[in-house]
């Protein structure tokens, strides 16, 4: 019997209100994973990161939160979108670049919170960005 | 950004009781899921109650907000400038420490913004520290008396 809260979801990001919920339930499916209360505010702010860079740059997307209770348990994030896609990634992940005048941490920042982060992007197409967090750390 | 200048009384209502006046102190208790259209109300209501009750202080109280992301950042940045420009001085109090810790590995910090404990701490500076110096840059600041609360719309969230 799967708990309600570790079963994946997935949410239409349109407005703000839905990075809102999609972060508080990422909190929450975090805590129930056992993730510490700042390792899953860490996964939350992702998820708000990638959220809000979705209504920022392609006004619509999609946030998959995913947590998997195996031997060794881990939380994926999966944000995608059709937008603009990102031109220079490696100057994205570098951080302190923006296109929005933002601060330009939202990714930089997000990569360094999770340990597993990857962007699959074409400029005109879209954005996929996957990020995992493990519950314990790999020795 | 969202950036609407005929924001309601619906918008401002959530957030206009969370602005209370203590001695010298303006206590802001930020929510927690903070909208981009409370965030420029709440900004503008702050800036109209310094004039209000010519507070010195403005205590930014964030210990109802457990997520705080990058933009979020901003804000606190951008309220503390704010402010600023008003000749008050900010403080900012309640971080939870899984807030700090994050706030931390996002690579954010706060230049020139004072952080203390709880309310207490912030009160008994208020009260050592009852003037704001003269030799600071903020009085200079204060004399531009002509800025009222729609020049800080310039600042973005």
């Amino acid at each position: 019997m799967v708990s309600p809260r570790l079963a994946s979801r997935t949410w239409s990001i349109e407005g703000m209100v839905d990075v809102v919920t999609a972060r508080r339930c990422g909190l929450k499916t975090a805590l129930s994973l056992g993730f510490s209360t700042p390792e899953a505010t860490k996964i939350a702010v992702v998820i708000s990161e990638l959220g809000r860079n979705i209504l920022l740059y392609a006004e619509r997307g999609l946030i998959t939160v995913s947590p998997h209770s195996d031997t060794l348990p881990y939380i994926e994030i999966i944000a995608q979108d059709h937008g603009p896609g990102i031109e220079d990634v490696e100057r994205v992940l570098a951080g302190g670049y923006t296109t929005s005048g933002g601060l330009g941490k939202g990714v930089s920042g997000s990569r360094r919170l999770m340990d597993e982060f990857e962007i699959e992007t074409a400029v005109g197409e879209g954005t996929k960005i996957r990020a995992v967090k493990r519950l314990y750390r790999r020795r | 950004m969202f950036m609407d200048d005929d924001f309601t009384d619906d918008a401002m209502s959530g957030v206009a009781s969370t602005i209370q006046k203590l001695e010298d102190l303006l206590l802001v208790t930020v929510p927690r899921d903070l909208m981009d259209d409370q965030v420029l109300s709440l900004r503008r209501e702050v800036v109209k109650h310094i004039r209000l009750y010519n507070s010195l202080w403005v205590l930014l109280d964030f210990s109802q907000v457990d997520i705080c992301d990058s933009y979020f950042g901003r804000f606190i940045q951008s309220m503390a400038n704010m402010v600023r420009l008003t000749g008050a001085r900010v403080i900012i109090s309640g971080l939870q420490d899984a807030v700090i810790e994050t706030m931390v590995e996002l690579g954010m910090t706060l230049p020139d913004v004072r952080a203390v404990l709880d309310l207490d701490e912030a009160l008994a500076m208020s009260r050592t520290n009852g003037k704001v110096d003269a030799d600071t840059s903020e009085t200079e600041l204060a004399e531009l008396s002509f800025l009222d609360s729609s020049t800080f719309d310039f600042f973005e969230v």
